[in-house]
């Protein structure tokens, strides 16, 4: 059987764990969501064979009052399902340099930064995320940045900006700088440290294909947006992009577990 | 389990798009790839250029295919240019159930003014209007406006948009039994069809894919694994839409 035989016919597949780099937690103020709190999250990850989910709280982006604490103690409950995004907001600089100083002392906690520039309204360039940035440079750690077409904020050419300036930074490109395709496609060839995520991607025929097309599926990461977006819409989503079998467990689970330092 | 897909294009769209299906039998195709029984389809010249042309392709296009029924796209009576004396007798001709319109694209007002008499025969016909939230359709607030003057037209909403679109739709689905809702982009959202399923009914969603912009094992595959019962799942995926097009007299 297909991969895409075997989900259609079971929902979710052992040998087949996915690993979702884009995720987020709690209400938001733009919608109703649903699977909000951690054990409903981790409930609905299961329905769809979810090994793990890499989130940032909504609270930790919108919140500072909140703040990261949220995601750590998620993370505490689940600690085999769920790792978090440090979740940064340069608004509060003094928030920032402490989410900052205390990363390493949730080395079981974070896989990385997280930066939502566009929402904001800094751009990843300013001089209030060096900190982070150079934190993330000297580890190597992985940096998810929402990045969206025409950006000023995050859009293609402040991302060749930071790029440039913090070359052993793993950039991921949440949402591949959505409608700016070629763009992002061009970034990830010009700088290795850069992958593509496919959340907000898949409900759009055509543009996996072209990013498997001209860059192969090593780096390009499964995301959803969870509790936005639905597991099993994106995982039918990518099955139904007619790449190949290797190419979807590459962008299911190995590039994830690749840039996590997770045993296969 | 059966796929009725509510909300298929075929036809070239004006800006390329990705692989569309050209024909009928290129979506017949398609539809067989990925186990998809039936559909109901519009034409992407309805919004490409001129409404009265797509329409006529459409009906060229699906005439004899007894899985494909069709949607017309209306504009305003008056006018003269889509509706017609004979127009309902010619939709039953041309094998077509439902109609579709666009107000943003061709630039008309989808009210009573414009509308009234046509559209009290389409709801007494039990003839559904698809409003699509995409495409330059309508807005929320003109969907509002819409079901108030309109109560008792079948309407379906469909392509409500990527983002959670529930503090749109449950205000309507509470206050509109007429209103029903297509589901490519509710299955979309993580939970959505299971709590919209768990309040209002199964029967108040219909199954589509959004092809040939989106993928349809996308929505096939949530709603196959979906947290409802499978009579639930069955209802979703062919039996309320074959229902609503039971109802339809011309």
């Amino acid at each position: 059987m297909t991969l895409k035989e075997e989900f259609f016919a079971r929902g979710k597949l052992a040998d087949c764990p996915i690993h979702d780099l884009h995720g987020h937690m709690g209400p938001f103020f733009g919608g109703l969501l649903h699977d909000t709190d951690p054990a409903d999250m981790v409930a609905a990850m299961a329905r769809a064979g979810v090994h793990l989910v890499v989130f940032c709280h909504h609270d930790a982006l919108f919140n500072s009052s909140i703040g990261n604490r949220v995601n750590i103690e998620a993370v505490r409950r689940f600690p085999d399902r769920l790792r978090a995004w440090c979740g940064l907001n340069p608004n509060f600089p003094d928030v920032l340099e402490q989410d900052v100083a205390s990363f390493d002392t949730h080395a079981d906690v974070y896989a990385g930064f997280k930066m939502l520039s566009d929402y904001h309204l800094i751009s990843i360039t300013d001089a209030r995320y060096a900190s982070a940035w150079t934190h993330a440079d000297q580890r190597n750690l992985p940096v998810l940045l929402h990045t969206w077409g025409g950006s000023p904020y995050d859009g293609p050419e402040p991302i060749r900006t930071v790029a440039e300036r913090y070359p052993h930074a793993q950039i991921l490109l949440g949402h591949s700088c959505h409608g700016e395709w070629d763009k992002a496609i061009q970034l990830a060839k010009d700088f290795p440290a850069i992958s593509l995520d496919l959340c907000a991607v898949m409900d759009e025929r055509g543009i996996l294909e072209r990013f498997v097309d001209e860059l192969g599926a090593e780096r390009i990461f499964f995301g959803t947006d969870i509790p936005w977006f639905n597991h099993h819409y994106y995982i039918g989503a990518v099955l139904g992009s007619g790449i190949s079998d290797d190419d979807c467990r590459k962008i299911f689970y190995q590039n994830a577990r690749r840039i996590l330092h997770l045993s296969l | 389990m059966e796929f009725f897909d509510g909300n298929v294009a075929m036809g070239l769209p004006f800006n390329g798009g990705y692989q569309p299906a050209e024909t009928a039998d290129e979506l017949l195709r398609e539809m067989d790839n990925r186990g998809i029984q039936k559909a109901l389809v519009w034409h992407c010249a309805q919004t490409n250029n001129f409404p009265g042309d797509g329409n006529r392709l459409l009906a060229e296009g699906i005439a004899g295919r007894e899985r494909l029924w069709g949607c017309w796209t209306i504009l305003p009576p008056v006018t003269g240019e889509v509706i017609t004396p004979d127009f309902f007798a010619a939709m039953k001709r041309d094998r077509i159930a439902v109609l579709r319109a666009f107000p943003e694209r061709h630039r008309f007002l989808l009210n009573r003014m414009v509308f009234g008499r046509f559209l009290d025969s389409a709801a007494e016909r039990k003839i559904p209007l698809l409003l699509s939230l995409e495409k330059q359709s309508v807005s929320w607030r003109d969907v509002y406006q819409f079901l108030q003057e309109f109560p008792t037209v079948t309407c379906v909403l469909c392509d409500v948009g990527i983002w959670s679109a529930e503090r749109y739709t449950w205000p309507l689905l509470e206050s509109c039994p007429n209103v029903y809702l297509e589901t490519s982009l509710v299955s979309l959202q993580q939970g959505g069809l299971e709590a919209g399923v768990r309040k209002f009914g199964a029967r108040r969603f219909l199954f589509g894919t959004g092809f040939p912009e989106r993928y349809p094992e996308a929505a096939m595959l949530q709603l196959l694994h979906a947290d409802i019962p499978d009579a639930d799942k069955k209802a979703v995926a062919s039996g309320n839409l074959e229902h609503l097009l039971s109802q339809v007299r011309l």
